[in-house]
């Protein structure tokens, strides 16, 4: 059995061995040029110093550089999210195809008429397949951990969407949930090509979905109130790595000042009768936050939460293969 | 119900000793019906023809007899066992799909090795030693095999398993004259060697009439005649003689097909008896006369009752 599900398998397992070639040859070399500017720009030291500080100077000098940073990376950052839809191939082309196949080619019925049970079959064979895509992603994982390092340290985003669903276990659970929804999809509908475009829409949409309604409530907000003219430690530290949900400007009565939800007015003493004529006085800025630190038990959360997902798809799917089909 | 049961185990023939055994088996698709109220006992060491036309539930008496589908009603039992249960079972039972189905990549040797791997019983040089008696290359991939070849792969894996039942799904339909004289020919050599019981399906007799000597007819979803071949032939009879009446020739059973032409009727009857009528030429069927006639007309097979169970009101009438 085991003999088996490697013959069917190895070209999958090569083909995913270069595609994790292929991308650490992108990510290795751009991966050392982010640590050199990093280093010339001493960001180590800012991150050291003030980068766990709730606010700083609107001058501070680390915000400056930090900037510089990003500037230079910004479309390679931009660029790298390409990458958010390396997890979703596990789906169409390892998960999809796995019983779909068998049965658009009828070689079910050769297969599932030896002397092996069914559900041996699908356990072997999900096993197997299944854990060797952990492996594959974990060592992804690791090496996007690494490239990704002095972007989190330098930008502070890491907590932000899609910085977030580019690195760290959610990967795996990513991974996983794809190759899981593509076994059903592929039970379901006994054909590869359907099965792949159902994988793709409902990975998608799942994504999509978490990120932006659960995710943010994975636990209670934090919300935090600054003025909008600024002091001298005036302004919410961006290295800290919050994840500012939500921001706007409220009133001295509370009343949501400005549109939609990622505004914020920093008035420097130059023009603060302007910034007061236009706000009132009293107005301020308000942040609905997750903060900073849990970052890790985030990601350990969405990670489980697409784990077990993947558990029950996969049941569901053996479930099928027992019962249904010839 | 009981169709055409000539043979049916006669008193006393213990039931497992039956390959395949059917009572009351049924399975519905969605709307259809693809086997309904199917009842057969096939003994041991047959070689059994499962005729009739496409559509008919072969397929699905097949399938269910493997565990590839689970009964809607009744019950299917192979070599004693039910299907779907104990993976022991499918160990001991060779099955070769329609159109062969085999991995386009695997090499013959790959297939062999598969086979292998997944069956706790399979005897890997005697497959080897027959594909290679055959001249099929066991190391090229059998998408590059021809139709005869595959078709050869896929048995030499249902026989290396050493089954006790081989069912065989219109093993021959794709293939040509001269393949198909050679598949059944590497096909009988084995039974002979092996002495397991065969189940052969298709939708042509011909395919079959020289190999079988077991004859399960279905149409329309039912089992329409079922039996022996030599008993079968011995009691059907084709009648020749002027225009008349077979109803009162002494000996018939019942019709199952009648031509007539102005002056002369040929009528293919069951006997019940031997025909003493000297105004009537009696002349042997062929087999596929046989089945012919009966695939004609649908409801041959319920002669002289029918096939359904006795209705309710007529076992109250009986009681």
């Amino acid at each position: 059995m085991t003999w088996l599900v490697w013959r069917q398998h190895r070209q999958q397992a090569l083909a995913a061995g270069i595609a994790l070639l292929a991308v650490a040859l992108l990510l290795v070399p751009t991966g050392r040029q982010m640590r050199a500017v990093f280093d010339d720009l001493d960001l180590g030291a800012c991150v050291a110093a003030g980068g766990r500080a709730e606010f700083v100077a609107p001058d501070d000098d680390c915000g400056t550089r930090s900037e510089r940073f990003s500037g230079q990376f910004q479309g390679l950052a931009l660029a790298s999210l390409l990458l958010l839809f390396l997890p979703a191939l596990a789906g169409l082309f390892w998960g999809a195809p796995l019983v779909a196949r068998e049965v658009e080619h009828g070689t079910h019925r050769l297969v599932w008429t030896q002397g092996v049970s069914r559900l041996r079959w699908a356990m072997v064979k999900l096993g197997l397949v299944g854990g060797g895509l952990v492996l594959v992603a974990t060592a992804y994982a690791l090496l996007v951990g690494w490239w990704v390092a002095p972007l989190n340290d330098a930008t502070g985003y890491r907590f932000t969407w899609l910085f977030f669903d580019q690195q760290g276990p959610v990967l795996v659970g990513y991974a996983l949930f794809a190759f899981a929804l593509g076994v059903l999809a592929g039970t379901l509908t006994g054909k590869v090509l359907p099965a792949m475009a159902l994988t793709l829409g409902g990975f998608l949409a799942t994504r999509v979905a978490v990120a932006l309604f659960l995710r943010p409530r994975f636990l209670p907000q934090q919300r935090r109130a600054y003025p909008i003219i600024s002091g001298s430690l005036a302004e919410p530290n961006q290295l800290a790595g919050d994840w500012v949900v939500s921001r706007g400007v409220y009133s001295a009565q509370g009343v949501k000042l400005t549109p939609g939800s990622g505004s914020q007015v920093l008035c420097d003493q130059s023009i603060q009768a302007r910034c007061l004529a236009e706000y009132g006085a009293g107005a301020y800025n308000q942040d609905v936050f997750q903060p900073a630190d849990r970052f890790w038990l985030f990601q350990g959360i969405e990670a489980a939460l697409f784990v077990v997902l993947a558990v029950v798809l996969l049941a569901v799917a053996v479930r099928l293969v027992r019962r249904r089909i010839a | 119900m009981t169709p055409e049961g000539f043979g049916e185990p006669q008193g006393g023939a213990p039931i497992n000793q039956s390959a395949l055994e059917a009572t009351g088996l049924g399975k519905r698709y969605r709307r259809a019906w693809a086997l309904r109220d199917c009842a057969l006992a096939l003994p041991k060491g047959r070689i059994a023809a499962l005729v009739g036309p496409n559509g008919a539930g072969k397929t699905t008496l097949l399938h269910l007899a493997v565990g590839l589908l689970a009964p809607t009603t009744g019950a299917i039992r192979v070599l004693g066992e039910t299907p779907g249960r104990d993976p022991a079972l499918l160990g001991r039972v060779g099955f070769v799909a329609q159109d062969t189905p085999l991995y386009g990549d695997f090499t013959g040797a790959e297939h062999l090795r598969l086979g292998a791997e997944l069956n706790r019983r399979f005897d890997l040089a005697l497959a080897r030693d027959r594909l290679g008696r055959l001249g099929v290359p066991l190391d090229r991939k059998v998408d590059r095999l021809s139709g005869g070849q595959r078709a050869q792969v896929a048995l030499a894996m249902a026989l290396a398993k050493r089954p006790e039942l081989l069912l065989l799904d219109e093993p021959v339909a794709s293939l040509d004259p001269l393949a198909r004289r050679e598949f059944l020919q590497v096909l009988m050599g084995s039974v002979a060697e092996q002495g397991l019981t065969v189940v052969l399906s298709s939708h042509l007799l011909a395919d079959l009439e020289r190999v079988c000597d077991y004859l399960i007819v279905l149409q329309e979803a039912r089992v329409q005649l079922l039996g022996p071949v030599d008993e079968l032939l011995e009691r059907h009879k084709l009648l020749v003689g002027p225009r008349r009446d077979p109803a009162r020739v002494g000996g018939v059973a019942a019709v199952v097909r009648a031509t007539h032409t102005d002056r002369q009727s040929t009528l293919l009857v069951r006997t019940d008896g031997p025909v003493r009528d000297p105004a009537l030429a009696v002349e042997d069927v062929t087999l596929e006369d046989l089945v012919l006639a009966y695939l004609a007309d649908p409801a041959a097979g319920a002669l002289p009752g029918p096939t359904a169970a006795p209705a309710p009101d007529r076992l109250g009438a009986q009681a």
